[in-house]
């Protein structure tokens, strides 16, 4: 340690002034003039301060007659008016830093005006306009983006700019303000990252463990040698911002002055409590009760309480949905609640002060020291634990409506009619006529399938004679195994599920397919939804253990998960969080995610709420999972199923964990799903997992792991330990605080009649993927911010439906494609429009462009060329043509969907997906019409009506047009298109171009 | 701000009908320029168009060489490193280097195998390896001083390209085309050419949308096939093609009387007549055999090692012609783990001459003012050799700890230098930039501003440099 600096007298008397060699620099400015000295003052410094062209930094008056401060004012822009370098390169794992400040705003602006000021540390200095950004730490001022605080200055700390963390304190104007901040280092290594900064303000020697703000980031700079102070495009010319005494440090008690004789300002010393006056036992009733009721209730009782702060509940002052404690029993010197109302700090001090009245006394501060030392004793009859409810229609329990009466008894065919015609009659609106049969088998054939009707089916449909022909229709689609192909996909879109494992590496996850079957064979099965969703979330758990549980646990393993991320607590929490809000996204209809940091703005969800439903899943791990029956087979050609270059990366992937003896290929029959060696059924074994750095597996370890509150949602910042349970206001947990619910007890939760959403999210999905638009138009948010239904009565009688016909979805299906409603017509009228422009009320049919899969099968149905077998591993997409199988089966690898998927809006695969977008885009229709793909589609069309209708031009083009748009041709398309053919110089080049184009028309790609 | 461009969370645009004019426009945008939607918007809803800035440059060209040329072999000269070569590093500069994995910093050091000459009248030193570019530093401001902490390929790309490692936000390039739209009716806003590399999975956010609508991603271009789907199949002639797109045509209207209205159905019939114009116009503008020989042979098109990355850097030129704003070239293969002195050599021979070839052209036809373009890579390498590899086998591992970039055209001030490494070329020693800085001055150089390119995802402004990032004025002059 070099502390022998040039000013090797000051040294010396520093050093023997600080009682140890923790101090690395200090300047305080006790300048005589208002010139800036050219030679060394102060300690610790290499060279004089540096000062910027563009604005420098002047010496003013301070307020003590032998010294100065320093003032600072805004360029409008980026300006460091003010750096210094250190004698020496700081590479010690901790630094402390100190220094007053003040901000006087300009005359006359607005005290919400945003304000900017930063103190910076870094390798080298950057000259007067460098931004000190890049891994560079700040703290300082600024605006809040988010939190609590938005809006307002408050102080703020960051290591880089891309993560700021802001304190509660806001900045008050004109105040002094002691500002004191630590950086350091995980990794003590001189050449590691300074990677966490916290701040202070004000702060009494006690405060070390309770920074006022603190954030972490790795990549930060890994030395500091230069110190410097920034403004910046917010910080005004006239602003006045006043700094002195300045002091770098290796530790807490010399950052404050508190090491051996240094004068101490008496506002920030050590209060020495005396002992309590209070020595009989306090009653909380007799004597804390009436206290908080007088002085503290006002603000901080019930659920709207200021800064998120209630005493009126124990829990809450013990921190229990933000895992901050306001008390800590035992320890009334030591707790918030205590140390606010004694606070000679005017900005902390609780009651504020402005509310004079409300100031506790030195005896009413001294009970609630006491009231905490012993025990925190509570009455819970007078303030008993709140029941959380709230008032939001979705949270209320479904009450089954009765179908409302109508005039329109002739058009009402199911219920679901009833309810529209009666919300159609209020808005005076006109139900469109019923479609042809035509269009109908058309319709119900796509909805139901995925897959356009023959011309063979159609015919016979619209021949049949029998007055149940269109309900017979619906039970044929209903039971063919296609059905689970095309509603089982819009489930995969819910559960992000893909073969890969996502981010930068995206390794394939080759028995992943095992899920997709289970979900295309359990709509098939018309599986109840409450079991679907039982095994999908405790599958692993169930008695007696099968396959088929197992697999249905890939829902929970759909997952991302990093192939290159070290930092494992982050890998985990991050898999941990995609679960979370997959499950309550796809299941829920909540978006629980933003309580991940807080509790929700507008849902009344906690952040408590956030990890209790984290904990479920915090004893599991995703993997590859035996399988226990010996007759499942498991293919092996993966090079089959993924494009040449996924195989590749995977084969050489696995072949360094091969080298390691980390991995083995295996023929033993395994899936891809979630597993907890705590609560799993027994006998499922773990088989390795290809990764490059995988998430540690280590059962001992899950078998005791704990969720844990994470204070702002950071994985640094571990609060109290939580157990599992769903959100509060939704029902009851039972005694959370004693006893770890499972996820099968989570998933009863899920089928409980009372549970308020379940039921109405699914139904509300099913008639979106009916109608293109659900009841709540969205799907995914059925909380505050989400739409409210447009036929409330309607969602509530679905559901109701659902739960009482054991789940069916199936039932659901009936009770609306054999209503009116579902088979109006698609007709546009200018009266209807006028009134209700979006269709809202259904008042016609609802037409769509088809999905990516039902366009690509479609077209393999009108060549004839479709292979119909269902399940099994996928299909490479490169090799598409050898085996031209329903899209449904191509290997979606994240980063390389099936290009129609792509082309066509299919979903990110990253979150739970509600709802696909439709884009019309030039790309589109040069696929549909140049692709090598589409070349080949046109051919084999051609060449299957060419070997029905021979060189009958009249009949081919009828086969042609029936086999794509399900119609034959009018007389005027007829004429026209044979015009087109027989004039051609080539007319058999010109019978594919026609073949090529009726694939191409918008007619084949909506949904009529 | 909010953008009026698109504003609404996929869900809440369900298939409603009719559409709105507005939500048509939102969802439909078939590659007219989002300018020109912009004032249709604007026309339409009292919007105000995006926050534009006097802007030098209107079209941007990034010459991505992945794999990371070394900083040391190009344009940041170390004399020390020569004289150090096969020593440690000495203990003054190692303890700055950050600790990274694979910083390198406990091999030896290695000399670069490439001299360095002064060019110009600004007497800037550039490597052996580039003579061609060398001759026009004068209009270069090479950075010596970008710096980043990710030492792998795949995040090193997405943090030079998208600025974040993780690779699921959008590319510059997409925000670029996304803020100025696009002036070519008939072309993609943003083009990306491969040359010497293929683009695995990680890579491909360096162009991607992320939650941009797909129509802004960068379009990978064949440089021998052109823009993807536009090569009719086998069978057609653009004759043949207009008559199957006229009877497309007559049966999609009819479908449409039939039902009323419908922009949804307008607009896709609109999307066949913008891909046949996409079609009809990319292989001329693809079709370099119409430029004289001497413009081919300025790009080195004449030359086999040349050949390939001289044609893409002209087509890029044709591009910019066209009114195409956006343009990537991405070259691959500087991963010089082994054998550097013959890695960096064939490298340089592929590129050199086009790219100074393509300075030159733009400059001779006025359009490197308004043509912004940036070489580099994802990170440097280290001024040490990696492993134990001796003689000319000798190569350097990655180092984003500090490396160099130039920028040229658009405004930015030639023949000068930003920043400085260590003396062995280690660490920024003066102005460390980040690639985030990188990009908020490339945007500025095209007139966006980098907190008002604002995109409405998920209920959040969402801005290109969300990690921060400033611009580096100094590069302006």
């Amino acid at each position: 340690m070099k502390l022998f600096s040039p000013i090797g007298l000051i040294a010396l008397l520093m050093t023997a002034f600080c009682g140890a060699q923790d101090r690395i620099a200090s300047e305080e400015f006790t300048y005589r003039d208002s010139e800036w000295p050219t030679g060394q003052e102060g300690f610790g410094w290499n060279g004089g301060w540096v000062l910027s062209g563009q604005r420098p930094a002047l010496l003013v008056d301070g307020k003590e007659n032998d010294a100065r401060e320093i003032l600072i004012q805004g360029t409008g822009e980026r300006n460091n008016p003010l750096r210094r370098e250190l004698s020496t390169a700081v590479r010690d794992p901790e630094i402390f830093v100190r220094f007053n400040f003040r901000y006087d705003p300009e005359k006359g602006s607005k005290t919400d005006d945003s304000e900017f000021f930063v103190m910076w540390f870094d390798r080298v200095d950057g000259g007067d306009r460098a931004v000190h950004s890049a891994g560079i730490p700040n703290i300082g001022i600024h605006v809040a983006d988010q939190g609590p605080k938005k809006g307002k200055v408050v102080f703020i700390v960051r290591i880089g700019s891309d993560r700021t963390t802001w304190s509660t304190v806001d900045l008050e104007r004109g105040q002094n303000y002691q500002v004191v901040a630590r950086l350091s280092k995980t990794d003590p290594d001189e050449r590691a990252a300074f990677d966490q900064l916290e701040l202070w303000i004000d702060p009494k020697s006690e405060d070390r463990d309770k920074p006022a703000a603190s954030v972490v980031q790795k990549n930060g700079v890994n030395f500091v040698r230069w110190i410097g102070f920034a403004t910046g495009r917010k910080t005004e010319a006239s602003d006045r911002i006043l700094i002195d005494d300045l002091a770098l440090s290796r530790s807490w008690n010399d950052v404050l002055d508190l090491s051996a004789d240094k004068k101490q300002d008496p506002k920030k010393m050590t209060q020495q409590l005396p002992p309590s006056l209070w020595t009989e036992t306090v009653s909380f009733k007799k004597d804390v009760y009436p206290l908080l009721k007088s002085k503290c209730f006002s603000c901080h009782k019930g659920a709207n309480s200021d800064s998120g702060y209630r005493l009126d509940v124990r829990s809450e002052v013990l921190g229990y949905s933000t895992g901050d404690p306001l008390a800590i029993p035992g320890d009334g010197a030591g707790s918030k609640l205590f140390a606010l109302t004694i606070s000679e700090d005017p900005k902390k001090q609780m009651p504020p002060p402005e509310e004079g009245e409300h100031r506790l006394t030195p005896l009413e501060s001294d009970l609630l020291r006491s009231w905490i030392d012993q025990g925190l004793e509570w009455d819970e009859k007078l303030l008993p634990e709140p029941n959380a409810s709230s008032e939001h229609w979705s949270f209320q329990p479904v009450k089954r409506p009765k179908a409302p009466a109508t005039a329109r008894e002739a058009w009402v065919q199911t219920p679901v009619d009833a309810f529209i015609a009666a919300a159609q009659q209020e808005h005076q609106l006109e139900p469109a006529v019923e479609a042809s049969r035509r269009t109908l088998i058309r319709r119900l054939s796509l909805d139901l399938t995925g897959l356009p009707p023959t011309p063979e089916e159609i015919e016979t449909f619209i021949s049949d004679p029998s007055e149940t022909a269109y309900p017979d229709l619906v039970e044929r689609l209903l039971e063919s195994p296609h059905y689970g192909e095309r509603w089982g996909r819009y489930w995969l879109d819910l559960a992000r599920w893909s073969e890969s494992h996502g981010y930068q590496h995206d390794i394939p996850r080759p028995y992943a397919w095992r899920y997709r079957d289970y979900v295309i064979n359990s709509f098939n099965e018309d599986k109840p939804y409450d079991r679907f969703l039982k095994e999908q979330l405790a599958g692993d758990e169930l008695q007696p253990r099968t396959d088929e549980n197992l697999i249905a646990t890939g829902f929970l393993a759909a997952a991302r998960i990093s192939g290159n991320q070290m930092d494992k607590k982050l890998q985990r929490n991050d898999v941990l969080v995609d679960i979370v809000n997959a499950t309550s996204s796809a299941m829920l209809g909540l978006t629980l995610e933003c309580a991940q940091c807080h509790n929700h703005k507008f849902d009344q969800l906690s952040q408590r709420d956030y990890y209790r439903m984290q904990a479920f899943f915090v004893d599991g791990q995703l993997g590859n999972l035996s399988l226990s029956d010996s007759d499942t087979p498991n293919p092996t050609n993966l090079e089959d199923w993924m494009s040449a270059g996924a195989y590749k990366f995977y084969m050489s992937e696995a072949g360094k964990l091969v080298k390691k003896k980390t991995f083995e290929h295996t023929t033993q029959a395994h899936t891809w799903g979630f597993h907890s060696p705590k609560t799993s059924a027994a006998g499922i074994e773990r088989l390795p997992v290809v990764n490059r750095d995988p998430l540690p597996w280590y059962p001992e370890i899950l078998k005791t792991a704990k969720a844990r509150l994470l204070i702002r949602g950071e994985v640094s910042k571990p609060g109290p330990v939580i157990e599992s349970g769903w959100p509060e206001v939704l029902g009851q947990n039972g005694d959370t605080e004693k006893e770890s619910l499972t996820r099968t007890e989570l998933a009863g939760w899920m089928s409980d009649p009372e549970n308020p959403l379940v039921s109405r999210v699914w139904v509300n999905r099913i008639w979106q993927y009916h109608f293109g638009k659900g009841i709540v138009s969205t799907p995914g948010d059925f909380g505050i911010q989400g739409e409210a239904p447009s036929h409330p009565e309607l969602l509530d009688w679905l559901a109701s439906e659902l739960m009482d016909n054991h789940w069916s979805s199936k039932h659901i299906h009936r009770l609306i494609v054999l209503s009116s409603t579902y088979k109006q017509r698609r007709i546009y009228s200018e009266a209807n429009a006028a009134i209700d422009p979006d269709n809202t009320y259904l008042w016609n049919w609802p037409q769509r462009r088809l999905e990516a899969e039902a366009i690509r099968d479609s077209v393999l149905v009108a060549t004839g060329e479709i292979k119909n077998e269902i399940g099994g591993p996928g299909v490479n997409p490169e090799a598409e043509e050898a085996n031209l199988r329903r899209t449904v089966y191509l290997t979606q690898r994240r980063s390389e969907m099936p290009r129609v998927m792509k082309m066509f809006d299919g979903p990110e695969v990253i979150s739970s997906c509600s709802h696909r977008e439709v884009s019309t885009v030039a790309l589109q229709p040069l696929y549909l019409l140049n692709s090598e793909f589409m070349k080949n589609r046109a051919d084999a069309l051609a060449t299957k009506v060419k070997s029905l209708a021979g060189d009958d031009y009249p009949l081919r083009v009828k086969t042609a047009f029936e086999r794509t748009l399900g119609r034959s041709p009018d007389a005027e398309e007829n004429s026209h298109t044979l015009a087109m053919l027989t004039e051609s110089s080539d007319p058999e080049a010109a019978f594919v171009h026609f073949c090529h184009a009726l694939l191409n028309l918008n007619e084949f790609v909506y949904l009529n | 701000m909010k953008s009026h461009l698109n504003s609404c969370p996929n869900y809440r645009q369900a298939a409603a009908m009719p559409m709105s004019r507005r939500d048509m426009l939102q969802r439909s945008t078939l590659g007219m320029g989002s300018i020109a939607l912009t004032a249709m918007l604007a026309d339409q809803a009292g919007a105000s168009p995006l926050a534009h800035r006097p802007a030098k440059a209107k079209n941007i060209i990034f010459l991505f060489m992945s794999g990371g040329p070394g900083q040391t072999d190009t344009f940041d000269p170390k004399p020390l490193l020569q004289k150090l070569d096969g020593q440690p590093v000495p203990e003054s500069i190692a303890i700055n280097v950050p600790k990274i994995p694979r910083s390198g910093v406990n091999s030896k050091l290695m000399a670069s195998p490439f001299g360095f000459q002064k060019y110009g009248e600004s007497g800037i030193e550039v490597s052996d390896l580039f003579p061609e570019t060398g001759k026009m530093v004068d209009d270069l401001c090479v950075i010596r001083s970008m710096n980043h902490r990710i030492p792998v390929h795949g995040p090193g790309e997405c943090i030079a390209l998208t600025g974040t490692a993780v690779g699921d936000r959008p590319s510059m390039g997409a925000w670029m085309n996304y803020g100025l739209g696009n002036d070519s009716q008939n072309l993609p806003g943003f083009v990306v050419f491969l040359s010497n590399t293929t683009g695995p999975a990680p890579q491909r956010a360096g162009w991607g949308p992320g939650f941009l609508p797909a129509q802004y991603q960068g379009t990978v271009v064949d440089s021998k096939q052109g823009v993807p789907f536009t090569a009719m199949p086998s069978g057609y002639t653009g004759k043949n093609r207009r008559e199957q797109l006229d009877y497309i045509k007559w049966m999609n209207e009819r479908h449409l009387a039939q039902q009323g209205h419908d922009f949804e159905l307008e607009a896709r019939i609109a999307s066949y007549e913008l891909g046949y114009r996409m079609q009809t116009s990319a292989p001329e503008t693809f079709d370099v055999s119409g430029e004289n020989k001497a413009t081919q042979k300025l790009y080195g098109m004449d030359e086999k090692h040349t050949a390939e990355f001289g044609k893409q850097c002209l087509m890029a030129r044709r591009l910019v012609e066209s009114g195409v704003r956006c343009i990537q070239l991405r070259n691959g293969g500087w991963d010089a783990h082994g054998s550097i002195e013959s890695n960096h050599l064939a490298r340089s021979r592929a590129t050199d001459k086009p790219i100074a070839g393509l300075l030159k052209d733009l400059k001779q036809r006025g359009l490197l003012e308004e043509t912004l373009v940036v070489w580099g890579g994802e990170f440097g390498r280290t001024p040490t050799t990696e492993g134990a590899a001796t003689g000319k086998k000798r190569g350097r591992d990655h180092s984003p700890a500090g490396y160099s970039i130039w920028m040229a055209g658009g405004g930015v001030k030639g023949g000068q230098i930003i920043g400085a490494t260590d003396e062995l070329g280690y660490v920024p020693v003066d102005r460390p930039f980040s690639p985030a800085d990188l990009h908020a001055t490339m945007l500025h150089s095209l007139g966006l501003d980098q907190h008002s390119l604002t995109y409405e995802h998920k209920n959040r402004a969402e801005i290109p440099t969300v990690f921060g990032g400033e611009v580096i004025r100094e590069v302006f002059g």
